[in-house]
């Protein structure tokens, strides 16, 4: 049959990228339905589209092919968390003490009431802290891609975003130090308990800091260019998050290390605020969608009075954080209140986060991963409607966005 | 109806200037008029603090000063009084005549009755009007002197626009005029100058007039470049640009009340139509060069170098600045003749030496700060 040899064989060769357009393109439509019929947040549209195309359902998107995919979701939540990182302005945290101080309540009351509720249901104090350590995350993902969207502008945007910063440092120091404590749970020795959450730790914020001198020294050659720039920092990004994966750094450490040096350490201001757009877009809408296909409604029959506990006990948290501090920082309490609605999303971080505890103990994982993605699940589809709904009344969002031609 | 016009203390002087509120991630303008000003209510801060017609912009107020060194005081203190609350919003203020990059379209009208109706009236004029002007209010002891003074005042216009230009970017371009922001203010329909009457009745029946064809409601509905302000027995020059400090409004300020002085106690002239005829173009020339600009002088009839004028009236004025106390003030605009040099000079080197604009906002909020010279930090 060489006559024929010019013939594709099956499966096709190009499998792969036909499957990332395929995601994007019924991401796109899925948010379009949601956004423009049902009024509810494009996210949740993504996210409902990777359940329904997910093992769960329809199983077009299959585990396999959700595991040759993950690049994209590393890639993406790089992007983000880099993104995430240039939004923690340090100086203002230091000029407000009471911004900071409602951050650091608003992460360790969110904490304390995930953890105390958790044990109310039994489950074992190490999981429960971990698991809790990664409820004080809030998803940076659905954060910036509803401030985009709706073209959300404001004091209390900025403070959202900022205070998402601090919980996200926070939330990932937190449990990569707690990875210490697992190992010793599962008889390392003391020797390993401590220098994996150093190495973890210590190697990723080296790494981003590397990444912003190589950026601040080709920034300076390459002058401001916006369009050069935002290259060269998609490169740069790429290959933290390359170096991150080879080095077993974390990612999410390594590139929110990455954005915070750049946002407080260009003291001559050489790197340009680039807006990363509709190619940051696409990264996100392949997120969301890739994570929803992570998800499954079972987990919600299993887990979904525990998963609706600790909902509810990580927005107490936040609520009673925010609205003991934030008034004192000059916000009044019905704005308090909004952006500890606002700061409700938990998303592909949290399943990373989960992951990352898999690859240590598959077993501690697996615990793990029942206990929070029944949160993760409710989250991710009542997240995005929080955040958005807490920027609409705050008077944040833009309404020509809403009938944007 | 009659318009009453209240007495004040003649040649007082009294300043507004309209900010800009500026994100510190990226320097473009920031919605936040609402937050800032709840915040700054809650301390004691001198003069009054107000929103304007967008939400990235607010507007401070002073009291009313005879001295010149006494308006900085208080004008510098409202400063940091501002600055003091948008840092604990993260926010930045900055002078300037008009935000270097922002998209009108993106701004938002600051929500009260007013400004609601301003935009449905104007449409989207109303959101071009995110630009940022300094008004100084001189005050006049009658009505008749108030007509008096806002038609010999006419002649002035383009010393005040060249001096305080501070807008040569606009909607991300280089206008290649020093004040663009004027420009903005031309579209209005009762934009321009004052009908040339004579005295306060037959400005009171023009003012009938109008309100009983329905096209006004108030004097505020009148843009002019100098108006009348009876409730405040104020004419009030509404032509300069914000500068980019407040030192540079002070002596602007000094500059008007030096002026008023000489034209009320000398009455060097009397009011002329010729000065309506070439005022259009004297205010285009100003606008487009600044410092640079020619001047028709209609009394004389002869064309000249603006800079020349201003020189000249400075010589004029020194008596009556050394009268009221401003000498320092004259002076510095005599320096900046020397230079040659106004605020959109600078933040056109700024630009040269930064290649980008945002940049030039974030040097030009340090400047209005006060943690900046004239030399970027690099």
């Amino acid at each position: 049959m060489d006559e024929v040899s010019f013939l594709p064989t099956f499966p096709l060769f190009a499998a792969n990228m036909m499957l990332v357009g395929a995601v994007l393109l019924c991401g796109l439509a899925a948010g379009h339905v949601f956004a423009r019929y049902l009024r509810l947040p494009r996210i949740t549209g993504f996210v409902a589209a990777g359940l329904v195309l997910g093992p769960g359902m329809l199983n077009l998107l299959d585990r396999s092919t959700l595991a040759e995919l993950s690049i994209f979701v590393d890639f993406s939540l790089g992007l983000i968390l880099f993104e995430l990182g240039r939004r923690l302005d340090l100086r203002w945290l230091m000029r407000d003490g009471w911004l900071l101080a409602s951050g650091v309540a608003e992460s360790l009351l969110s904490f304390v009431f995930v953890y105390w509720t958790l044990r109310f249901f039994d489950v074992a104090p190490m999981y429960a802290a971990t698991a809790a350590a990664i409820a004080v995350a809030t998803s940076p993902a659905v954060l910036l891609m509803i401030v985009h969207d709706q073209r959300a502008k404001g004091p209390l945007t900025e403070r959202m975003l900022t205070l998402t910063g601090l919980n996200n440092v926070i939330a990932f120091l937190v449990v990569t130090l707690l990875f210490g404590f697992v190992h010793l749970e599962y008889k390392a020795n003391w020797v390993r308990a401590l220098l994996h959450p150093l190495y973890l730790i210590a190697g990723s914020a080296a790494l981003g800091y590397l990444a912003f001198v190589v950026a601040r020294w080709l920034a300076r050659w390459f002058g401001k260019r916006e369009d050069i720039q935002f290259i060269m920092l998609l490169g740069l990004i790429v290959a933290t998050v390359g170096l991150a994966i080879s080095y077993k750094f974390s990612v999410l450490l390594a590139l929110l290390a990455f954005g915070v040096f750049a946002k407080n350490l260009d003291r001559n201001h050489d790197l340009m605020a680039v807006e990363f757009g509709p190619g940051g877009q696409l990264f996100l809408v392949v997120l969301f969608v890739i994570t929803g296909a992570g998800l499954q409604l079972s987990e919600l029959a299993v887990a979904g009075g525990l998963g609706l506990a600790f909902v509810l006990a990580r927005l107490a948290g936040k609520l009673a954080g925010l609205a003991m501090f934030a008034p004192l920082s000059g916000l009044t309490q019905r704005k308090s209140a909004l952006l500890g609605v606002g700061m409700v999303p938990m998303s592909a971080i949290a399943v990373v986060m989960v992951q990352g505890a898999s690859q240590l103990y598959p077993e501690f994982g697996a615990k793990l991963s029942s206990i929070v993605l029944s949160a993760v699940v409710i989250l991710e589809l009542v997240g995005p409607l929080a955040t958005q709904w807490a920027l609409r009344l705050a008077g944040e969002i833009d309404p020509a966005a809403q009938e944007r031609p | 109806m009659t318009l009453e016009f209240s007495r004040s203390e003649p040649l007082t002087m009294g300043i507004e200037l309209e900010l800009m509120i500026l994100s510190t991630h990226d320097w473009d303008l920031m919605r936040g008029a609402g937050d800032l000003l709840a915040l700054i209510d809650k301390n004691p801060h001198p003069g009054d603090i107000k929103p304007e017609i967008t939400e990235s912009m607010i507007e401070i107020s002073t009291a009313v000063h005879g001295d010149y060194r006494e308006m900085l005081v208080e004008l510098s203190a409202m400063r940091d009084a501002v600055i003091k609350s948008a840092q604990r919003l993260n926010l930045a203020i900055a002078g300037g005549g008009a935000h270097p990059f922002q998209h009108w379209s993106e701004q938002r009208i600051f929500p009260k009755e007013r400004f609601y109706h301003l935009h449905e009236m104007y449409g989207y004029l109303a959101k071009q009007f995110t630009v940022f002007g300094q008004h100084i209010h001189i005050g006049v002891p009658s009505g008749d002197d108030a007509i008096y003074l806002a038609h010999m005042m006419s002649r002035y216009i383009p010393h005040f626009i060249a001096l305080s230009a501070s807008s040569p970017f606009s909607q991300g371009m280089d206008t290649d005029f020093d004040s663009s922001r004027l420009n903005n203010i031309n579209a209005f329909p009762l934009s321009g100058t004052m009908p040339f009457v004579r005295d306060w009745d037959e400005f009171n029946a023009y003012f009938d007039t109008m309100r009983t064809l329905q096209v006004v409601e108030t004097m505020k509905d009148f843009y002019w470049d100098i108006r009348p302000k009876p409730e405040f027995g104020t004419i009030e020059i509404r032509v300069c640009d914000t500068p980019l400090t407040v030192e540079k409004a002070a002596v602007l300020g000094a500059y008007a009340q030096a002026l008023a002085r000489h034209l009320m106690l000398d009455r060097p002239r009397e009011p002329s139509q010729d000065v309506y005829r070439v005022y259009s173009f004297n205010r285009f020339t100003a606008c487009r060069y600044g410092m640079q600009a020619g001047f028709i002088d209609a009394y004389a009839r002869s064309r000249r170098l603006l800079k020349e004028d201003i020189a000249e009236t400075l010589d004029i004025l020194a008596p009556h600045a050394l009268a009221l106390g401003s000498g320092a003030a004259l002076a510095e605009i005599g320096a900046s003749l020397d230079s040659g040099q106004n605020d959109s000079g600078w933040l056109r080197d700024m630009f040269k030496q930064t290649k980008s604009l945002s940049d030039v906002v974030r040097l030009q909020s340090r400047l209005w700060a006060g943690e900046q010279r004239s030399q970027p930090d690099r």
